[in-house]
């Protein structure tokens, strides 16, 4: 379960990180965001279906990500596909580097419970 | 999961959405539903779909909150605050668990209780039928021997129509038949119907076509149409089901239609599952041909459309006409009997049974509603309790600058959560009851089986009862509290407040209707306990050790009467050579079991009033029959080789019969005869003693008894007597039937005990749902009354350490503590039995054996009360004792 409302100390929320890596690939839709996500996180991030399209939701609005036609044939007309935008890329990148930078810190203090 | 089941889920996940603002809904809802979808699917098991749903519902409540409290700006509703109130009150009832599974159990049983009962009423006696514009259709019906209203031969349905008071009048007939389903054989029910029935009724079929007129001629092409419920239930809903032919007792008949969707039967709840067209009467074999010929044989019900402007008046006049025009053209048939007519709104099954339905319909709802009222005291006793246990943290809230709306709505939408979820889960609770009504041991009672649907209507009266109740009181603990100043109640609260004195007396008022209204339920079901010992132990005339039967169903096999007879005394010779048996006879029926009946003259006997005949119930047995089933003979022979087949019938009656038309006089060579027949063609041959005839609750009851080797019909019960264990011998019977003849059926077997035993079914069953029913009242009224004491107790807490301090011993504030519950119960009791002598009087002719307000019945009723109040007194009140006097005065 996510906890959205929390005002997370991070820059960006973690549904937010999910969904922007799972659009890194290519263009999906919500369904297919969910099935990527928790199947990339083993199961241990399952988005809800109202956190999911409220981060949508809130991430077009803040031209993270935008809509985009279906595209191919054999994709669902019904569906609306979302696209990651270069802002999106950018916040990716910098949150990715924020997180790198975080686990290398927490490694360097001995964080990880096998190492000596 | 089946696709139904899901698309009950993802509908509820819809209702889920509109907490949403309206353009996200618009914008995802579509998506979120697939999204809810694909996850149920993969939520197997009651307790994974519940820990599903947990999680949807935070979901939604949590991202519903956050968008709208974006959108308040925008103009849109404070929505969030009362989701957030939501989530509150949620959690706030989390931390309590016993509070509120107990909450949710009351409100679950409350309502499931009610809504499965009105359900079974509202179909039973309320609802209106199906049929089109229901005040112009009429029931007309005959009267039988006896002068009562009640069936019609066929002859007459035909007469009746001729008349023109009626637009359009169709006769119809239940019976039963072997329906070869793709598991075997089933048994099914049957309507037979003339062509005229839809245009009565003022329905159609919705596929294919109904009976025309050439259906109603025998000798015609068997042609049946399917009933709704049972095309859904037996044929698979099967879009190709028109001109598919179906085998009814081996014979084929053709479907040509389907029947509307909301006609469950004739008479509905009971369900039909095929209407047959008279074409296809040799269906049920020759006698249900030969009797639409028979002006003797009343075997059809009749419905009928008044013609535009006609009255049931003007239709009744029309018949008190035909039936003294009947009279006179057939006066061995005819003389003396009456016709009526019923507005269709008058009559729910027929004239002569709805009392008997009205009155157990009565009692199962007063007995529900009993429980609802003691769910709805116990609901607000626990909401009150909790309520002033709050006061504390309520006063806080003020404090801190809280509204009092504001701390009032909290109660109010936790009042409102709990009602929700105790509301779903009484739904879930008479699903379950309403899925075991059809295997219930009613369809004996009624005659068929029943075809129900949850009432929502009465669904939603229980929530709306229940959800009151919650509010009502969850809030005036919080209303008293807006009233009285804040710092007052923060003092109040340390010293363990229980409120004022008007909430100690509404609450001590609640108990004593709880008290009350346990009593009546416990009084109930005693004296169904007690009528059903009586019924167990009553006289049933015959010999129930060491006998077992078996009912072979020839249906499937097709063959002719005469056929069936020889099959079976050719397998009564195999029983009877079997090791241990003493001896075999066939029946036509087995005591006790309603069966056949016939109109019968007696020689030299003048009815009081009525027709010159007297109905009387009859049995066809072979030889032995009467040494296996141990009915002595007290006069006269029974049935021997000399009584061959010829003009002159041997019958043998019992002692109810002998009595009742020859007083003290020899019956033997006195005669009977059909009536309609010119001679008096049966002589008693010898008198019986009186067995059980229809029900083991009736008085002595006059029949006769038929010999085979006279009638020509086959008796399809084999009795046999054994000198070891009768269900060893059953095994040996079932064997020597199928190395006989496999392909015949066995539709009925046991030993006699055991078939009384079934016949001890519906009271049984009523005695059950009684107890049932009174153990969750005892249950809620020691529930309510341990949430009093314990109060009561807390309130005096500082008073009680002091008279402790002060050398009180235990057993002594235990008793003063008893002494005060004593007062609460006692009213309870004295109102509980003046309403249990009120209920009493109104239910003599529902409990046998038994004087309704038996001693026994009564006292023990009131001492399980009595022991119940005291147990839950008991606890909290040695408690109370049993604390340290210093500990006591120091936190007060």
């Amino acid at each position: 379960m996510s906890h959205s409302h929390a005002s997370s100390p991070t820059p960006v929320r973690t549904p937010v990180y999910h969904i922007l890596l799972a659009l890194l690939g290519r263009d999906r839709h919500g369904l297919g965001i969910a099935d990527k996500v928790e199947r990339e996180s083993e199961g241990a991030v399952e988005l809800g279906p109202g956190t999911l399209y409220r981060s949508l939701s809130e991430m077009a609005e803040a031209r993270l990500i935008e809509p985009v036609p279906a595209p191919g044939q054999d994709a669902d007309p019904r569906r609306k596909y979302y696209r990651i935008t270069a802002d999106g890329r950018e916040l990716l990148a910098k949150e990715t580097a924020r997180l790198s930078r975080l686990v290398d810190t927490a490694r360097a203090q001995g964080a990880l419970a096998e190492q000596p | 999961m089946t696709p139904r089941r899901i698309e009950r889920h993802v509908r509820a996940f819809r209702l889920l959405l509109w907490l949403y603002p309206e353009w996200f809904r618009d914008a995802h809802g579509e998506e979120m539903a697939a999204l809810f979808e694909t996850r149920l699917k993969r939520a197997a098991g009651l307790g994974a779909r519940a820990r599903f749903w947990w999680r949807i519902v935070n979901d939604a409540v949590s991202t519903a909150a956050a968008l709208r409290r974006r959108d308040t700006g925008k103009g849109g509703l404070r929505v969030e605050t009362l989701l957030l109130d939501v989530r509150y009150a949620a959690r706030h009832l989390l931390r309590s668990p016993v509070f509120t599974v107990g909450a949710i159990a009351i409100l679950a049983i409350g309502i499931g209780a009610n809504t499965t009962v009105f359900t079974l009423v509202d179909a039973l006696i309320f609802r209106p039928p199906p049929w089109d514009r229901p005040e112009s259709l009429v029931h007309v019906y005959q009267d039988s021997d006896d002068g009562e209203p009640s069936s019609n031969s066929f002859p007459a349905t035909r007469d009746m129509a001729e008349v023109d008071v009626f637009s359009s009048l169709t006769a119809w007939s239940p019976s039963n038949a072997s329906w070869e389903g793709p598991d075997g054989p089933e048994p099914v029910a049957t309507e037979y119907v003339t062509s005229s029935y839809m245009r009565t009724l003022g329905l159609d079929v919705q596929r294919g076509r109904w009976f025309s007129a050439e259906d109603d001629v025998v000798g015609g092409a068997p042609v049946a149409v399917v009933s709704a419920p049972s095309w859904h239930a037996r044929l698979g809903s099967d879009p190709d089901v028109v001109g598919r032919t179906i085998r009814l007792n081996g014979q084929p008949v053709t479907i040509i239609g389907v029947g509307p969707e909301r006609l469950t039967s004739t008479a509905p709840p009971l369900r039909t599952d095929f209407w047959l067209s008279l074409s296809a009467t040799l269906v049920t074999g020759d006698a249900q041909v030969a009797n639409l010929e028979r002006r003797q044989d009343h075997w059809y019900q009749a419905l009928a459309r008044l013609a535009p402007g006609v009255t049931v008046t003007r239709a009744q006049s029309a018949m008190d006409a035909l039936a003294a025009r009947l009279a006179e053209e057939y006066p061995e048939f005819n003389r003396g009997r009456g016709i009526t007519v019923f507005s269709s709104t008058d009559v729910r099954q027929h004239p002569q049974g709805d009392r008997a339905l009205f009155l157990a319909g009565g009692l199962l709802s007063a007995v529900v509603l009993t429980v609802l009222l003691l769910a709805c005291a116990n609901l607000a006793n626990l909401l009150l309790v909790r309520g002033l246990s709050r006061s504390g943290e309520m006063a806080v809230r003020s404090a801190l600058g809280a509204s009092r709306g504001r701390v009032a709505r909290l109660i109010l939408v936790e009042s409102l959560l709990l009602s929700g979820l105790g509301g779903i889960a009484g739904l879930v609770l008479t699903r379950l009851m309403l899925s075991t009504i059809p295997s219930l041991p009613l369809a004996d009672v009624l005659g068929g089986t029943l075809e129900l649907a949850i009432d929502g209507r009465v669904a939603v009266f229980a929530l709306a009862l229940m959800a009151f109740t919650g509010i009502l009181f969850g809030l005036s603990p919080a209303l008293r509290l807006a009233r009285t100043d804040v710092g007052q109640a923060l003092r109040e609260d340390r010293r363990g407040a229980t409120g004022g004195r008007r909430m100690v007396r509404l609450r001590d008022a609640l108990v004593a209707v709880q008290v009350a209204a346990s009593l009546v339920l416990v009084l109930g079901a005693g004296l169904l306990a007690r009528s059903l010992g009586a019924l167990q132990t009553v006289e049933t005339g015959v010999d129930v050790d060491r006998v077992a039967y078996l009912s072979v169903d020839w249906a499937p096999s097709g063959l002719p009467a005469d056929q069936i007879q020889v099959e079976m005394e050719a397998l009564r010779e195999r029983v009877r050579a079997l090791p241990g048996i003493t001896s075999v006879g066939l029946a036509s029926r087995l005591p006790a079991q309603p069966s056949g009946s016939t109109t019968t003259e007696v020689e030299g006997y003048v009815p009081t009033a009525g027709t010159d005949a007297v109905e009387l119930d009859f049995a066809i047995v072979t030889d032995g029959y009467f040494e296996t089933m141990g009915i002595p003979l007290l006069r006269g022979r029974l049935f021997t080789e000399d009584d061959v087949p010829g003009d002159d019938q041997s019958i043998v009656i019992n002692q109810a019969t002998a009595r009742r038309f020859w007083g003290d006089g020899d019956p033997i060579g006195r005669r009977m005869r059909g009536q309609g027949s010119q001679d008096w063609t049966r002589t008693v041959v010898g008198v019986v003693a009186d067995a059980k005839v229809a029900s083991l609750g009736e008085g002595s009851t006059p029949m006769f008894y038929f010999s085979t080797r006279q009638f020509g019909v086959a008796p399809r019960y084999l009795v046999a007597r054994t000198d070891g264990d009768p269900s060893a011998i059953l095994t040996s019977m079932r064997q020597e039937l199928t190395a006989f003849r496999s392909s015949a059926p066995v539709n009925a077997q046991g030993t006699l005990a055991e078939h009384f035993g079934t016949r001890l079914g519906p009271p049984r069953l009523a005695a059950r749902i009684m107890s049932l029913f009174s153990i969750l009242a005892l249950l809620l009224a020691g529930l309510g009354i341990y949430t009093v004491v314990s109060f009561t107790v807390a309130r005096r807490s500082s008073e009680l350490g002091i008279r402790m301090a002060l050398g009180a011993d235990r057993l002594g504030v235990v008793g003063l503590v008893l002494r005060e519950v004593a007062g609460v119960v006692g009213v309870g009791l004295a109102v509980g039995l003046a309403l249990a002598v009120l209920a009493a009087s109104r239910v003599g002719d529902v409990v046998y054996g038994v004087s309704t307000l038996d001693p026994l019945t009564l006292g023990g009723s009131v001492l399980v009360l009595l022991l119940v109040a005291w147990t839950a007194a008991f606890v909290p009140a040695r408690r109370a004792a049993r604390a340290d006097p210093v500990e006591t005065l120091r936190a007060s």
